[in-house]
């Protein structure tokens, strides 16, 4: 190569010579020129080579290109920007119904009374700022019915029964629309205070002597049970925030409950757990399910004491457990709290434990921060779950037998455990506990269901639980798609492609019945939304590191490459240039000759 | 009248099996959990820990799906993967037949190959038995830390139809010889009992005591006929055993006797766990320990006792004494072997129960030999080994050699008619597929003379492997005479090639074929306990009252395959293309050259001047050649240049092969 190389640029001195040597012409200068015309022959064969690789160049790209299944980059982006720009709103419906109202005491006529509500209800819902996601839209509607008196055919109204409210909660219910929210006014000459009622249907009432000049307080009542009960569940600010709801990436939720057994050295206890899933449980587990898939198992376990000490109260003669130790109650070392075959895949385990502390720090009390105890004595902790501290009734007389006998725990005692953890389960899905709600304009008294969760908490987690599920099918897919995007030498396979078409569907089936306000379809789209994308962005072939890297194509091609191109480049470049000197040369005879 | 005598019979039993059947049901309606150790000297100075532990379970359908003391995991894998019996045992060390026995139910039913050994039976239609096979591997092995997960793959585990055990095809069978076994794969298993390692006996299972042992086995075995069609559910039996082998500490008394014997060491429970037993669990039903001295070694104790009689025989306060040895705690209990006729002697087990002991008053055995004595283990009829033959990387041989151990051993269920006495053997052996074993070269040597295949098996079904699909499976039942010395099998295999994804992080450690299984059919292992309703309660002991088959497991052969140089790919890649790109360069270069040109140019640096350097090396390649060197004249300028050429290369090439000599 070197000799070669040297070559042509001292060697236009002989050529010529050579070339002519007999020519008798003076004016030659075989050092700057020559007479015949350079040939094309030698660069023309090195440009061939030249073009025959770099036209062979696109086959080899196509032949070491890797699969990709198309996805819709355009469409993923369209769907994470409509859901981020705007949250889903949902349309609601309120109905406002009068009764015992006498014709001539409402000063309006019902359109104005619709209103006058409707503007009231306005200025509840938040101006400024967006909306909450999952929470009704402004073009809500507000009807009015005047006289509602026909509710009460058929129904006794003697307020003096015991358990009137749900009678007459239940009356409604029979008698009301259930697709929009009501709140009935029965105007009652015999009753003096004000009474309203948020019943466990999509209602509520309220009751009293209402004169004439309460009518604008009672108006700005019905619209607060409106907009703060039944659009934003009667929750407040610090509650738990619809994004951590408890609900696995595949809608399922498994709830496992423990009872621990600090030390069975002490006493051993039982639960009839089979009663109480059937009793207690059940119910709860059906009123949940357009939510998620709930199922249910149970374990006990021994030898688990606390991670954290409690001390002794002589005044209480009791073991008090001060919040600020709580993160340390929970004793992952010796808590074998499972993980089951049931919440295989990306489901959700909720962990609910009943602790039964031993001989040595019984009966033991969680300490609130301002000094007070906690009336359930328990704990929860978002998204893990929660706890109660169940002190045996035997706790002060031990017998200082070294075989205690099982003891079951009886029933009425499991029954307030499990109230507990109704309790806490609505806390871990946002919702309060309290029987009353305290809004601006008084106090409304909540009636709990025995289900665990009242028709219109449902309507509200259900409208949440939609919108969190969107957003994260929006997040998912766009995290899915910039990571495809960054990777360009990652194999996608078939499926993932069709995983993210369905999902983007699903999504969008979502949104129209979300604007339709159908809840419990949008709710079931919207998990099939999620649960699909996520199937596509974990993908086992998307795990997998061993993608073919530009690193690795490059160390395989290079040792063949570059010494070639080195070799065809310089060849062509040296040739090119040789023509341009000849050329020169020839150009400047053909000069002189003429 | 016999009619009615055998009506009346037929109805008192009738009435009589109701009743128990009744009893029986009373007493399984509940969950019970039960813990045992079993401690037995050993011939060669060792001591075997055999803990038992027993979770049994009444039937779901009668008993709802919570527990309070079966584990929830494992309620879930036998519910989910419709699990009819399953075994899976991690182990540690080799079980040494000669010397720690093979015949007696805790080696036959212990006694496991190294690694883990998973096998199942499923409850589910034929078609689906592969899936759950795979799904159950994976949950396994996120259960116990272990990579059972790769006994995924169909080259890693078998079908045995009628040689490792019978049962309608739902059977699978896989083991991982090399899997290591640690303490990540104890404490999943002690998380199933209810008291884990906090109480109980478990408490002595000290992991560094456990893990310095001879042998480690931890062994799961699962029953359940839960998913039975005709609804005669028992529930589920979890039985979760360790058989740890250990070489007590001496202590102070060992010294040696008059007769030139050593003494055997003594040991306690502290020496040997460094901890004690505080108590019982407070879940189980019963927990006890026992200590086991096998037949020979009690009519050694016989024969001694023999000679010593009319000596002191005193319990003093502190020990509880035999004229051989003595013990720190009297036994709650001697329990006696039934003698029975086949049988040369009969083994003893002192009971002791845990009950009565606390933290404060822990239970700490101690055994210490007062005579020195020399005894040996009941051996299986026959000690199984097996070796590779052969060299090189191409092709060998299994061979299974069967020695008789000259026992006296009756031999039940033997044909004995027309006089003649046949031992059947049961061979089981699994081989991976790159291992390929030639079926057809099996020669079978007894008292080493070849034998014909038709005399000696019975039996045999061949599943030969497949490239990269299934292993190879040979099931086979021999047919020895009695009075065999010894039998050989050697079987020639290829070895095969991987490909070089399939080659193993360490493959040049070599490949290993797991163990084979050989089940000696016509022998029965079982403690000949005497009937007592007392015994059945307690699961160790109505263990071994079971009638457990003898078997034995082979060593498990490490084979080495070639292995390629696992950078080669990308050198070939590089050669290749080095060259491709040198012949492209000078065809390239060869195509544009102009060889006038440079003759004229040559020509005229000659005759400018001629180089001292230049000259030098024609000059020293015609010495070497013992030609005279003519100086270069213009006109084979050309020819000298190409000359030159060649002489640089070849002295490159020459040095380059120089250098790469003596640097490797």
């Amino acid at each position: 190569m070197a000799e070669i190389s040297e070559a042509p640029a001292p060697s236009c001195q002989n050529d010529k010579k050579s070339d002519q040597p007999s020519d008798p012409s003076s004016d030659f200068d075989p050092e700057t020129m020559r007479r015949t015309k350079p040939g094309l022959k030698r660069l023309i064969l090195t440009l061939s080579v030249l073009f025959s690789f770099l036209l062979g160049l696109p086959f080899l790209l196509k032949s070491v290109e890797i699969y990709r299944s198309p996805l819709p980059f355009t469409d993923i982006d369209s769907l994470s920007a409509a859901v981020e720009s705007s949250p889903i709103l949902f349309p609601c419906h309120f109905h406002a119904v009068f009764v015992n109202f006498p014709a001539t005491s409402s000063s309006s006529s019902g359109n104005e009374l619709g209103f006058s509500i409707h503007s009231r209800m306005r200025k509840l819902f938040p101006e400024n700022e967006t909306p909450v996601c999952g929470s009704c839209n402004n073009n809500f509607s507000v009807s009015v019915t005047l006289d509602g008196s026909t509710l009460l055919n058929d129904f006794t109204y003697d307020r003096n029964l015991e358990n009137f409210d749900e009678i007459w909660d239940d009356h409604l219910n029979s008698v009301l629309n259930k697709d929009s929210y009501t709140v009935v006014v029965v105007n009652r000459e015999d009753v003096e205070e004000v009474r309203a009622v948020v019943g466990k249907h999509r209602h509520a009432w309220i009751e009293g002597r209402i004169l004439k000049e309460d009518e604008p307080e009672l108006l700005e009542r019905i619209a607060e049970i409106f907009v703060k009960v039944f659009v934003n569940g009667g929750k407040e600010e610090g509650s738990i925030h619809g994004e951590f709801m408890p609900v696995g990436a595949d809608g399922r939720v498994v709830l496992s409950f423990n009872l621990l057994n600090a030390d069975p050295r002490d006493w051993v206890y039982d639960w009839d757990f089979q009663w109480i899933e059937e009793i207690l449980l059940a119910p709860i587990v059906e009123t949940l399910r357009p939510l998620a898939d709930v199922s249910v198992e149970s374990q006990v376990l021994y030898h688990t004491p606390k991670s954290s000490f409690s001390y002794w109260d002589d005044k209480l003669t009791s073991h008090v457990f001060s919040t600020k130790d709580l993160p340390f109650f929970v004793n992952s070392n010796e808590w074998h709290l499972d993980t089951s075959t049931a919440a295989g895949g990306r489901s959700k385990i909720l962990q609910f434990v009943v602790y039964i502390p031993s001989s040595r720090e019984c009966p033991l009390l969680l300490q609130l921060p301002n000094e007070e105890f906690s009336p359930t004595n328990g704990f929860i902790s978002p998204m893990w779950g929660g706890v109660v501290v169940w002190n045996p009734p035997a706790c002060l007389n031990v017998s200082e037998s070294t075989h205690p006998h099982r003891q079951m725990i009886s029933p009425k005692a499991m029954k307030k455990v499990f109230e507990i953890f109704t309790g806490q389960l609505r806390q871990l899905f946002g919702l309060k506990s309290d029987s009353f709600f305290a809004g601006a304009s008084g106090t409304s008294i909540l009636l709990a269901s025995e289900r665990g969760f009242t028709e219109w908490e449902l309507d509200v987690l259900s409208r949440q639980h939609t919108c969190f599920n969107l957003l994260q099918c929006a997040t998912t897919l766009g995290s899915l798609s910039r990571l495809v995007q960054s990777l360009p030498r990652m194999i996608i396979m078939d499926e993932i492609g069709k995983q993210v078409k369905f999902s983007l569907e699903a999504a969008k089936l979502t949104l129209r019945n979300a604007s339709l306000g159908i809840y419990d379809a949008a709710s079931v789209c919207s998990r099939q939304a999620r649960s699909l994308a996520e199937d596509a962005f974990y993908h086992p072939s998307m795990m997998s590191v061993s993608y073919y890297s530009f690193e690795h194509c490059f160390a395989v091609y290079s040792p063949f490459f570059l010494p070639v191109s080195l070799h065809v480049l310089l060849a062509v470049l040296r040739e090119w240039k040789r023509y341009k000197q000849e050329q020169k040369k020839y150009l400047a005879w053909t000069n002189v000759k003429i | 009248m016999i009619m009615d005598v055998r009506l009346i019979l037929l109805f008192l039993l009738l009435l009589f099996a109701s009743e128990s059947l009744a009893n029986e049901e009373i007493v399984e309606k509940d969950e019970d959990f039960s813990e045992a150790l079993l401690l037995r000297p050993l011939p060669d100075r060792k001591v075997l820990a055999h803990f038992h532990f027993q979770s049994r379970l009444p039937p779901t359908n009668l008993h709802g799906r919570h527990h309070h003391l079966f584990p929830k995991s494992i309620f879930q894998l036998v519910q989910k993967f419709h699990l009819r019996e399953m075994e899976l045992s991690f182990t540690q060390g080799r079980w040494n037949y000669e010397r720690w026995g093979g015949y007696d139910p805790i080696a036959s039913s212990n006694a496991k190959p190294p690694g883990v050994e998973l096998w199942a039976v499923f409850d589910v239609p034929q078609h689906q038995v592969d899936a759950h096979w795979k799904n159950l591997t994976h949950a396994l092995s996120g259960l116990f830390c272990a990579s059972i997960n790769f006994l995924e793959h169909s080259t890693t585990y078998a079908t045995p139809e009628w040689s490792f055990r019978s049962s309608g095809g739902n059977l699978k069978y896989g083991t991982l010889p090399r899997e290591a076994v640690c303490t990540e794969n104890l404490t999943p298993w002690l998380k199933l009992l209810p008291c884990r390692d906090k109480a109980g006996l478990s408490a002595l299972m000290n992991r560094p005591s456990i893990y310095r042992g001879y042998y480690h086995s931890q062994r799961l075995h699962l029953m359940s006929n839960e998913f039975d069609s005709n609804g005669l559910s028992s529930g589920i039996v979890l039985d979760q055993t360790l058989t740890i082998v250990l070489q007590p500490n001496i202590l102070g008394t060992g010294g040696v006797f008059s007769s030139g014997s050593t003494l055997q060491p003594s040991w306690s429970l502290s020496s040997l766990f460094g901890r004690k037993v505080g108590g019982r669990c407070v879940l189980s039903k019963s927990s006890n320990v026992y200590v086991q001295l096998d037949q020979n070694l009690v009519s050694e104790l016989q024969k001694v006792g023999k000679e010593n009689e009319g000596s002191h025989h005193d319990i003093s306060e502190n020990f509880w004494s035999d004229p051989s040895f003595e013990m720190s705690v009297p036994p709650d209990k001697k329990i006696r072997e039934v003698e029975s006729l086949d049988s040369g002697g009969s083994s003893i087990l002192y009971e002791f129960s845990v009950e009565n002991y606390s933290d404060s008053k822990p239970f700490d055995l101690g055994f210490r030999w007062k005579v020195p004595l020399v005894w040996s283990c009941q051996q299986a009829p026959l000690s199984v080994s097996r070796y590779l033959m052969g060299s090189g990387n191409e092709r060998g041989s299994i061979a299974i050699s069967l020695k008789s151990n000259r026992m006296s051993h009756r031999m039940k269920n033997v044909d004995n008619n027309a006089g003649e006495c046949w031992l059947r053997v049961d061979l089981f052996q699994v081989v991976p597929w790159y291992v390929k074993v030639y079926y057809h070269t099996l020669k079978i040597f007894i008292d080493e003379e070849l034998q014909s295949m038709a005399d000696t098996v019975e039996k045999i079904r061949v599943s030969p492997s497949e490239d990269k699909g299934l292993p190879g499976v040979m099931e086979m039942t021999l047919r020895l005479p009695c009075g065999v010395r010894s039998a050989a099998l050697t079987l020639e295999f290829d070895k095969g090639f991987l490909h070089i994804d399939e080659y193993p992080p360490d493959a040049n450690q070599g490949f290993d074929i797991p163990s084979a299984v050989v089940v000696f059919g016509d022998f029965e292992t079982s403690m000949h306990l005497a009937d007592d309703d007392s015994l059945n309660k307690i699961p160790l002991l109505s263990k071994l009252r079971d009638n457990n088959r003898v078997l034995a497991y082979t060593e498990v052969l490490l084979v080495p395959l070639t292995t390629p140089d696992f950078s080669m790919p990308y050198n070939v890649i590089t050669i290749t293309c080095t060259v491709f790109a040198l012949y492209f360069g000078s065809l390239l270069n060869a195509l544009r050259r102009r060889v006038g040109e440079e003759r004229r140019l040559l020509k005229s640096k000659a005759s400018k001047k001629t180089s001292q350097l230049s000259l030098l090396l024609p000059k020293l390649f015609a010495k070497l050649r013992r030609k005279s060197w003519e100086p270069p004249n213009q006109s084979s300028s050309s020819s000298s240049f190409n000359y030159k050429l060649i002489v640089k290369v070849l002295l490159v090439a020459g040095l380059a092969v120089v250098w790469q000599y003596y640097s490797s």
